[in-house]
């Protein structure tokens, strides 16, 4: 049984049920999801549910239960603290806020329904592709404290945002962009409507006036785009010339330029003018810049979000009094007081208290660790169980996560813009052409021509040499490729990902969340004798109910799906590091580590402890007397298998680097065929080791997620991250996969090559073009007029290429159900994950491949 | 004739800046800002449209 609002399985006993207005049963995980239910029809938004699942994206939408730690930040949020982030516009006040966990239309709609209805809020704005809220209100009626907490109560987390000036930049330069791309589109429909009266005038005939005319209009709409609009690339091709380098850009400029110059020049001297060659160029070249530059900016934003992981306010000890503070001001020494549900604001030592900490945030492993006085805790990991003082070591400028903010920062800035297949043929190309038109000014000089018709056949050189083919082969490809990617549910932040995704020699993997789905599942029951397997899942689920440690949940996960009876456990206590205890039908039930078990003094412990490699074993208890164990592993992804045998297949070695112990990561390597593997590594040794391999030469692909591969994704060539890990991750990727699934990893590698494949064609299709082109005009037989028709025809050749990328390609495996059980290189007891027989060269028919409900559904 | 063509030329010219002039008006308002929502918002069958 499924929670009517947040969809997470419900255990048997004592759902909460209401029955609705429809007669309907609607069942509920909690109280904090039912109040969240009756808060939203109440508002008379209940049609929140029906959109969810009628929206094609609805199956990815998770609320954040409303009981769990991050929800109720909103309160956390003084109302003094938030003043600080309020513009006051007269009489209205607005406030820009980060929501997290949007995750389709629909969560849109009911934040800015909900926001909507309270008293006083003026105007909502919930951008969907940011995921930020601006809110104008006013202060008389409404507060930001109120907005806040009415965010928090419906399962988003909302934090307060401050711009940062990286991310202004972004925008401001995406705006100008648009104005220029704007600009370009306007002009050169003008443009083109004269430019078909040339056409017809110079097949049928025209009058000089005319004509006159009309090339004059042409050259008025023209100029503003050659030196408005083109300007991006006029400065670059301009840094280039300085450097003494060749661009793509320089390539651009001298086509733009050239038949732009040669144009003004017939225009004065009486010949066909070719302003539609020069105004082309640059609008369609600013078109693909502006797709791209979209994509890009969302990495700024992934910083932003990394630093809005340390919490914004701090309790201070001062003579045990306790004061609410900015962490900015936190003095290494100072003493902190962090209570459950918070997040620590700084790095520092435990001095009182012993808790549960989730540092998946930090670490990217998802079990909650146990941390007592002496033991250090990391900035913006979550406290989960207990309050603790915490002694400050570094003020929050120095805490780990805003290293590593800069760490990521650092690396993007440095990644030296690569330079694509295009540059480095216009390298080449652009002196070759420079020449050849020089060469043919002097030769026709000599020959006896005027320097006027010797510089005429010059410019026709240049202008059949213009780029479009070429400068169209790259762009048109990327767009078609990185659109038939997202389509499918990878997300290429710019083409140059492509390029270098496609070259890939090393695929490193992290283990933790990358190669396991990052959720422990129960593997084996091991009862005592005299128990039996219902009955131990019956105990555990009686004190399990309503942890939030994993393993808790995967217990009760499973003896619901069991279908086990059991009744709700009483005195529920909950031991840091150590376990759970109850009372169940009168009598104790311990559940919990060995260890935990054996210092309670229960009896009949089994010796050795029935162990199973790199598993988690957990006791239980009934009475003081040991009834037996549970052992649970992080189970890796079904489909891990094939897609390291897919990289393998395709010429790509594999690496497996993990921060867990040398002999799980050797486990996981073994079972999924990574050739090698590396354990125990930090985050730092993770980047430090992809920097080594790249200094070998080799281009990284790095696939991880969590914090703490945010450093090493950004080190690497190309930095993957898998979904279901954190948005910042995602985020200072390179690539992202909107689903956990790593299939799609093997897809974009494919994709990726693909799109070489057609940019190499492209750009040999182009060379084709001007070595038959550029002889004839140096030579003077071939008018500007044929050869403009000729490269349009070029042109639309090169685009039509490119377009066969948003075919569908076909499916890499066979589906998971009907997948032939080959030969298992898996270790007993490992949940089966079967190597596909055949190569994924041979690929099987491409019916029934797309399973109902998968981002590609949406789009057909 | 000619005069005739120019003042077409000069009008459609004109019209045609005015689409430019409302097009600069919505860049610099940021109606380009979030492209993926207006699309589901027409979806939005409400009674108390604003």
């Amino acid at each position: 049984m499924q929670c009517f609002h947040c969809g997470a399985n419900i255990p048997a006993a004592a759902p909460m049920e209401i029955v609705d207005s429809n007669q309907a049963t609607l069942s509920f995980c909690c109280h904090g999801c039912h109040g969240a239910y009756l808060l939203i029809t109440g508002a008379g938004l209940g049609d929140f549910y029906r959109r969810r699942t009628a929206s094609p994206a609805g199956d990815q939408w998770v609320p954040t239960p409303p009981g769990s730690p991050y929800a109720d930040t909103g309160s956390h949020f003084s109302g003094d603290y938030l003043s600080r982030f309020v513009h006051c516009k007269g009489e209205e006040n607005a406030i820009d806020i980060i929501v997290d966990g949007i995750r389709c239309a629909s969560c849109v709609w009911l934040l800015e329904k909900m926001i909507a209805r309270l008293a006083g809020v003026r105007d909502v704005r919930v951008n969907y592709a940011t995921g930020r809220a601006h809110v104008v209100y006013e202060p008389a009626l409404a507060s930001a404290s109120a907005i806040f907490s009415t965010i928090a109560t419906i399962g988003y987390t909302p934090r307060p945002y401050t711009p940062t000036a990286a991310a202004e930049a972004a925008s401001q330069e995406q705006r100008d962009l648009l104005f220029r791309l704007g600009t370009a589109f306007f002009l050169t429909m003008q443009l083109m409507a004269y430019s078909f009266a040339l056409y017809a005038g110079y097949l049928q005939g025209m009058g000089d006036r005319t004509k006159f005319y009309l090339q004059i209009f042409s050259l008025l709409v023209t100029t503003p785009v050659i030196f408005y609009c083109g300007r991006p690339f006029l400065a670059g091709a301009w840094r280039a010339v300085r450097n003494r380098a060749s661009n793509m850009e320089l390539l651009i400029a001298i086509g733009a330029l050239s038949s732009y110059v040669y144009s003004v020049y017939a225009l004065a001297a009486g010949g066909e003018v070719y302003f539609e060659t020069a105004a082309m160029i640059v609008t369609l070249i600013l078109a693909g810049r502006v797709l791209e530059n979209g994509a890009k900016r969302s990495a700024c934003s992934g910083v932003e979000r990394l630093l809005g992981l340390c919490p914004l306010s701090a309790h201070r000890i001062r003579e045990e009094v306790v004061e609410t503070v900015d962490p900015a001001e936190l003095r290494p020494g100072d003493l902190v007081l962090v209570a459950p549900g918070d997040r620590f604001p700084v790095d520092g030592t435990i001095r009182e208290g012993i808790t549960d900490v989730d540092e998946s945030a930090a670490t990217g492993e998802p079990l909650p660790v146990v941390r007592a006085p002496g033991d250090s805790v990391v900035a913006g990991s979550c406290n989960l169980t207990a309050a603790v003082r915490v002694l400050c070591e570094k003020g929050a400028g120095d805490s780990f996560v805003s290293r590593v903010a800069r760490l990521v920062e650092e690396a993007q800035s440095r990644r030296a813009p690569i330079q694509g297949v295009a540059d480095r043929v216009s390298a080449v190309f652009v002196p070759a052409v420079i020449a050849l038109s020089a060469a043919t000014f002097a030769w026709k000089l000599l020959a006896g021509a005027g320097s006027g018709q010797s510089l005429m056949t010059a410019l026709s050189v240049l202008v059949i040499a213009c780029p479009c083919a070429l400068g169209l082969a790259t762009p048109t490809a990327i767009v078609a490729g990185t659109g038939a990617a997202a389509r499918r549910g990878v997300i290429f932040k710019g083409g140059d990902i492509l390029e270098r995704l496609a070259k890939a020699d090393i695929a490193v993997f992290d283990k933790t969340g990358t190669l396991t789905c990052g959720m422990p599942q129960l593997l084996k029951v091991v009862p005592a004798p005299g128990a039996t397997i219902p009955m131990l899942l019956s105990m555990a689920a009686s004190v399990e109910t309503g942890s939030r440690h994993p393993i808790g949940k995967a217990l009760v996960e499973e003896a619901a799906c069991r279908g086990i009876e059991y009744q709700l456990g009483r005195d529920l206590q909950s031991h840091a590091g150590g376990g759970v205890t109850g009372a169940v039908a009168g009598q104790e039930v311990v559940v919990g580590r060995l260890e935990f078990l054996r210092d309670r003094g229960t009896r009949g412990m089994p010796d050795p402890f029935p162990e199973e490699d790199a598993a988690t074993a957990v006791g239980i208890a009934q009475a003081g007397r040991y009834c037996g164990c549970f052992l649970l592993k992080d189970r890796l992804r079904d489909e891990a298998a094939d897609v390291v045998s897919y990289f393998r297949e395709a010429g790509v070695r594999t690496l497996l680097l993990s921060g867990d112990h040398d002999r799980a990561a050797q486990a996981a390597a073994d079972a999924t065929g990574i050739g090698e593997a590396l354990g125990g590594l930090s985050p730092a040794a993770k980047a430090e080791r992809i920097a080594s391999l790249k200094n070998g030469g080799a281009a990284v692909l790095m696939v991880g997620d969590g914090i703490n591969d945010a450093p090493a994704l950004s080190a690497a060539d190309i930095g993957c991250a898998v979904a279901g890990g954190t948005d910042i991750a995602i985020e200072t990727s390179d690539l992202a996969l909107v689903k956990p699934d790593l299939e799609r990893l093997a897809l974009a590698h494919r994709i990726a090559r693909r799109t070489m494949t057609v940019v190499r064609q492209n750009l040999v299709w182009a060379f084709l073009y001007n070595a038959i082109g550029i002889p004839l005009a140096m030579t003077g037989r071939l008018t500007p007029i044929f050869a403009a028709a000729a490269m349009a025809v070029s042109s639309l050749c090169v685009v039509g290429n490119s377009l066969r990328l948003t075919r569908v390609p076909r499916p890499l495996f066979v589906p998971n159900g009907r997948r032939p059980g080959g030969e298992s290189a898996v270790p007993k007891g490992q949940a089966p994950s079967m190597r596909s027989p055949q190569s994924p060269i041979h690929h099987p028919p491409l019916s029934g491949e797309v399973p109902p409900g998968h981002a590609e559904a949406r789009h057909g | 004739m000619d005069e005739s063509l120019v003042t077409l030329m000069v009008l459609s010219l004109f019209l045609g800046c005015g689409c430019w002039l409302i097009f600069l008006w919505a860049v610099h308002k940021g109606e380009f800002n979030d492209i993926e929502r207006p699309k589901h918002r027409m979806l939005d069958d409400d009674e108390d449209l604003k």
